[in-house]
């Protein structure tokens, strides 16, 4: 478009024109659409789950087996056979698929977001950045793959040999490395938000580079770092394929051991849990698909069940993560 | 995995053919007949004629039918449905099949009986709440049974303390009452090692008719703490791996795969003595857990072409040694029940 | 950043513990690589299963040693040592020529099996005439908007509605390879056109360029069927992979040409290549005995390992790819735009930034109940224009349009679904690059009387464009690889072709997934499903360095 045009364009136009409103309306259209789609999921999950809970069935017309809200939150059983449909042994597993993934994600995606935002020079950060890329974009499907080919092997042969073929452990460890992206990506903005004044202030006392990166960045870009933890772990809550292929089927309840003598007895939950196969709420759904042996299509209907629980659990944390973020940034202006 | 298709092109001798059919004429312009536009041209060539129970149908061959054909149900039918699907498609260009495993319940509960699907497969007969929601939904299923399929019990091959099993053992190991944890809790002679248990998961009909058979509907249901995948590998894999494990599945993998485990022979029901899992216990019914496999054409779909004759087809390889045994491992149907399925599907093309 | 002032002032201090410095540096370091290079082993073991170089003749490597890596090591070597900047073009057309023709063949596979040529061509030619009344009013002052906009819908209705049927029934019509050189080569010449005259500046040039490029597809076209390699081939690969890297290459040396001697570096590795395989078939070396081959990416699946093959699954992906772009480039920006540009700071918007940001962290498989619930059951019928709720009571007839698309599985939904599932992405980073446009040159168009719309179009877009293009494109590659929404809208396990958009619904992903579960045989497991994974990884890769590259040409 060269300037001429520009200048055509410029001198015949006036600010209500039609034109103008037409575009304007284009564009809120499109805007618009991301409501809609929040009003969508919303609505879907509502109406199918409303059909699977027993209180609230009866008003949609529906026949047929239901389960009941406060049965679905507090069953300690999700057998489909035996039409027990409690959501705490999936979300057991989830939380096993969790903790796993954040001890690997949180401490190597804040070293990285620290040597990427510190110590890193401009050309290795141009290298780094799109390779630490490329781990959120390896399709989960792969990662599934990869968990149950090459690394649930391996750690059986040198580390656990008593590892199930399906384990929490080698499935959280992919989703770890598939959420170091998003922390370090996240906290290195933090990061990088920090003014260099309080760097500069900080080598003016004599501070090493090493005090400055753990004394003052981290600390200055502490609610940015938190946030992101937030956002990782709602990712790996969500996270689907990689936990179908690679951990499993087997809804269970973690076993919880104590540790203390007499009356002073503390419980912990047994961390052999990771090496047996388990199951979590995205796995389930999954399962629930291809799934219907009792008839009546209550396994069917769970599926919206166990998806508005996901949902609201994912709500809460991008919300959480979001009131984190903006309640403890500093304000630096 | 040997060659065991002859009527099957390799694909690499198909690629090379269809290559050299891409010289293109090179005048400018060609003559403009259109409404044949499946496709990139040069499969619909090698028809080969079908070793037994070639097509007598009207419309019949050479790929003129076109249309798509969608496919759900049990996922023990489907490498029978996918096996079969893949040679129709390779005589038929314009037709897309699409097979997806939901389980036999699953595919007439959510897809088949509310018309979102034209067959579905199964590995029991239809139940009748599930033939009341077809008919609700205008939806005509016609049974059709296309093989056999002797569920195997297998144990590693060092687990050289047992070759046979009764259905009471196989009750004790697999009940969710009071399961027992080792080997010897269920038979002192055998020894006192942890039993390690693979399975299908419980949305596979293979669980659903083991429980039945051998557990029984009202019992007390299968014990959960085992490891379940969708996959027959994995279990194979799982029982590989260990020397005290157990596990069952459909008889397809296990006959693809026999020396990797020890399949075990079964005492109950209604044989005498134990017998082994193989194509002839099976199709004489002396295997106890042998159980016929159906596929469900929708009366309504039939009424399509492309449909009826995959329907036909369907029915028509059911005897077929090479494709049924060989290529997938179950028991092919005898030429009466070929002939059976055929006159039921007859009439609902009849009919519809 | 001002990572300058950052470094120098931190040069003189940190003497004191300079162990413990270095080491915590060491340690940030091996944490920044653990994930990759974890992920970087995982790629060569499933490479290795994928191609097993193992198995080809050591003298097959030893000739591909010599012809091949020596000479480009050399001449990479020696470009690097001179500096002047012909080592980046080298490697550039490399890229671009590694890059482009699988670019090519995705859409070689479209125009293969999926579009008949004829039907496309048609539909061109009708697209073609409203994009020509257009222009043509556009050039005209003396028309009113109203009448503009009233022509452009008759015109758009009449053309789709007429030409394709009018064109799709004449008696003679060119050969496919022709329709397709015409499909596909005037929008790439008059691209072509359209670059070549803003980097020279001058628009001879640029017609030139666009008269040569259609030139040469054409001529490529009747080169490929003349030789049997296939002229719809031929005219394609010209088109997407040939074009784009003379452009390159000529633009380059025009602005350097000191730098031409970069150029040798793609002409050794294909010069290598080719004297390579020249020499193993003459000599008879086998190469390795790759599960990942010609027959595999262009054969059908297979229940049997060795026959089962990858292309409907390719084919799926590239036809669900294509919606999502189409669905989700459009709407992505509109919604970007708005935000930015005209309600910035409105409750509105904030509503819907915060609204988005959420989207961004709904898991795939919620979308996928999405697409379940309401566009495969809900609409199944259709979508209501005119729903029973009204129609009855005014005794007319309810209007749903669109029955066939919208159903369990089909390829419409599953488009459907990924776009909704990438468009949070989408906005955030068009959002991002329009903000980068610094506010002084919107200030100088709105100085100059433009208005809000004309700003955008001229000012706005243009520089955000770029950025716009790398967040689409990495959204795409996340989109490539969504396994889970597909599922659960009811894709099937086993899908052949997909013929239209009612198709159900298949993928890349989607097939890794049914050869894991459904078809166990340890050869899957051991050659196709590493064979399909490697294709996968290329594809995203290849999406992923594209976006890369052009971030970083831009991003300055």
């Amino acid at each position: 478009m060269g300037a001429d045009n520009l200048d055509d364009s410029l001198t015949t136009q006036t600010e209500n024109s039609p034109r103008e409103l037409l575009a304007r309306s284009f564009f809120f259209v499109c805007a618009f659409v991301s409501i809609l789609t929040t009003v969508g999921i919303v609505f879907v999950l509502v109406t199918e789950a409303t059909t699977f809970f027993s209180e609230t069935a009866g008003l949609r017309g529906v026949t047929g087996p239901t389960v009941s809200i406060v049965d679905f939150l507090t069953g300690t059983e999700f057998s489909i056979a035996s039409e027990q449909f409690g959501v705490l042994p999936l979300l057991s597993g989830t939380l096993a698929i969790v903790v796993g993934a954040a001890v690997i994600a949180l401490p190597l995606g804040v070293a990285t977001a620290i040597y990427l935002s510190e110590y890193a020079d401009p050309q290795t950060r141009k290298y780094l950045k799109p390779a630490l890329e490329i781990l959120a974009g390896v399709p989960t499907v792969i990662y599934g793959y990869f968990a149950v080919e090459y690394i649930t092997p391996l750690l059986e042969r040198y580390l656990f040999p008593d590892i199930g073929f399906f384990n929490a452990l080698s499935a959280s460890i992919v989703v770890g490395i598939m959420i170091i992206p998003m922390v370090s990506s996240i906290s290195e903005d933090a990061m990088s938000a920090v003014p260099d004044d309080l760097r500069e202030a900080g080598y003016g006392m004599g501070a090493t580079k090493f005090d400055v990166s753990t004394g003052i960045v981290v600390p200055a870009a502490i609610s940015g770092i938190f946030s992101s933890f937030i956002l990782a772990i709602s990712r790996a809550i969500g996270e689907t394929m990689a936990v179908t292929i690679a951990a499993g089927a087997s809804p269970k309840l973690v076993e919880f051991g104590t540790v203390g003598a007499g009356p002073v007895s503390v419980p912990y939950p047994d961390p052999a849990y990771f090496l047996e196969p388990i199951q979590t709420m995205t796995s389930a759904m999954v399962q629930l698909l291809f799934s219907d042996i009792t008839g009546g299509g209550v396994a069917y209907r769970s599926l919206f069940g166990i998806g508005i629980t996901l949902f609201v659990i994912t709500l809460i944390m991008n919300v959480l993560s979001d009131w984190v973020a903006s309640r403890y940034q500093e304000d630096y202006d | 995995m040997a060659d065991n298709s002859s009527t099957r092109v390799s694909r690499r001798k198909f690629i090379a053919a269809s290559g050299t059919a891409g010289a293109l004429a090179l005048a400018g312009c060609t003559s403009n007949d259109s409404g044949d536009d499946g496709g990139n041209g040069g499969a619909g060539g090698d028809n080969g004629g079908n070793g037994d129970g070639s097509t007598t149908t009207e419309g019949g061959s050479g790929g003129s039918l076109s249309g798509e054909i969608n496919v759900t149900g049990s996922s023990t039918v489907y490498p029978l449905a996918q096996a079969v699907a893949e040679e129709f498609m390779g005589q038929h260009d314009g037709v897309n099949i699409t097979i997806q495993s939901t389980g036999s319940g699953g595919g007439f509960q959510n897809y088949f009986c509310v018309g979102d699907s034209d067959i579905n497969n199964a590995s029991r007969p239809i139940a009748e709440d599930e033939t009341q929601l077809c008919s609700d939904n205008g939806v005509t299923p016609v049974e059709l049974k296309v093989a056999t399929d002797a569920l195997t019990v297998v144990v590693n091959n060092e687990a050289d303390f047992v070759d046979e099993i009764t259905f009471e053992q196989l009750d004790q190991i697999w009940s969710a009452e009071e399961p027992p944890t080792t080997w010897s809790d269920v038979d002192s002679d055998w020894p006192d090692e942890e039993l390690n248990l693979f399975g299908p998961t419980e949305a596979s009909g293979t669980y659903d008719y083991f429980l039945e058979t051998v557990i029984g509907e009202e019992g007390p249901g299968m014990r959960t703490d085992y490891q379940a995948t969708e996959n027959d590998r994995q279990i194979v894999q799982g029982v590989q791996g260990s020397q005290y494990a157990m596990g069952f599945f459909g008889f397809a993998y296990y006959s693809n795969n026999p020396d990797v485990v020890k399949a075990l022979s079964i005492e109950g029901g209604e044989s005498d003595g134990a017998v082994e899992p193989s194509l002839e216990t099976a199709k004489s019914g002396d295997y106890p857990l042998a159980r016929p496999l159906f596929t469900y054409p929708a009366t309504e779909a039939l009424a399509d072409e492309h449909v009826a004759e995959f329907a036909r087809y369907f029915v028509e390889q059911s005897t077929n040694q090479e494709l049924v045994a060989g290529t997938v491992g179950y028991v092919p149907n005898s030429d009466e029940e070929m002939q059976e399925a055929m006159d039921a599907l007859d009439s609902a093309i009849e009919s519809a | 950043m001002a990572t300058d002032t950052r470094t120098t002032v931190s040069e003189g201090f940190g003497e004191v513990s300079r162990t413990v410095g270095t080491a915590f540096r060491y340690l940030l370091l091996a944490a920044t690589l653990v994930g990759i290079l974890a992920v970087g082993v995982l790629f060569v073991y499933v490479g290795n299963d994928a191609i097993q170089p193992l198995t080809a003749d050591p003298g097959w490597h030893l000739t591909f040693f010599l012809t091949l890596v020596v000479p480009t090591l050399a001449v990479g070597g020696v470009l690097r040592a001179r500096a002047d900047g012909s080592f980046r073009v080298g490697l550039e057309s490399l890229g671009l020529l590694a890059v482009m023709p699988l670019f090519a063949g995705g859409v070689a596979t479209l125009f293969l099996s999926v579009l008949p040529a004829l039907v496309t061509f048609s539909y061109a030619v009708a697209l073609g005439l409203v994009v020509a009344t257009v222009v043509a009013l556009m050039r005209s002052r003396r028309v009113g908007f109203g009448a503009k906009l009233l022509v452009v819908g008759v015109a758009t209705v009449v053309s789709l509605l007429f030409v394709p049927g009018i064109i799709q029934s004449l008696p003679f019509v060119p050969v496919e390879w022709l329709l397709v050189a015409l499909t596909l080569g005037t929008p790439v010449a008059a691209i072509a056109g359209a670059y070549a005259t803003s980097s020279w500046n001058d628009r001879r040039t640029g017609r030139i360029a666009g008269a040569a490029a259609l030139g040469g597809v054409v001529a490529a076209g009747l080169l490929g069927s003349l030789i049997g390699f296939g002229g719809t081939a031929a005219t394609i690969l010209a088109a997407v992979a040939g074009v784009p890297v003379a452009l390159y290459a000529a633009t380059a040396l025009d602005r350097h040409p000191a730098r031409r001697d970069g150029l040798l570096l793609p002409l050794t590795v294909v010069g290598g290549m080719l004297l390579g395989a020249f020499l193993v078939r003459t000599v008879g070396f086998a190469g390795p005995a790759a599960w990942l081959d010609w027959a595999f990416l262009t054969g059908p699946n297979s229940i049997t390992a060795e026959d089962a093959g990858i292309y409907p699954a390719l084919v799926g992906s590239i036809l669900l790819m294509l919606i999502v772009a189409l669905l989700s480039f459009p709407v992505g920006i509109g919604a970007a735009v708005y935000l930015e540009e005209y309600a910035p700071d409105s409750r509105l918007a904030q509503l819907i930034e915060v609204n988005i940001a959420n989207l961004a962290g709904v898991p795939s498989v919620v979308y996928g109940l999405l697409g379940l619930g309401l566009l495969a059951r809900m609409l199944d019928e259709g979508l209501p224009i005119l729903p029973a709720a009204i129609a009855d009571p005014l005794g007319l007839e309810p209007v749903r349009v669109g029955a066939n698309l919208f159903g369990i599985g089909t390829v419409f939904v599953g488009g459907m679904t990924l776009s909704l599932l990438i468009l949070p992405i989408v906005i955030i980073s068009s959002q991002e690059a329009i903000r980068s446009v610094p506010p002084s040159q919107r200030q100088a168009s709105y100085g100059m009387g433009a208005t809000r719309w004309q700003t955008i179009r001229n000012v706005v877009l243009p520089k955000a464009f770029p950025g716009i293009l790398t967040g689409t494109i990495l959204a795409l590659g996340r989109a490539i690889g969504e396994t889970a929404p597909l599922l659960v809208i009811g894709a099937p396990n086993q899908f052949g072709l997909p013929q239209e958009l009612s198709s159900r619904v298949g993928a890349m992903p989607l097939q890794i997934y049914a050869w894991a579960t459904t078809s166990g045989t340890p050869e899957f497991y051991a050659k196709v499903i590493p064979a399909g994974v490697v294709v996968l990884l290329v594809a995203m890769l290849a999406m992923n360095s594209v976006a890369i590259v052009l971030r970083n040409r831009f991003q300055s």
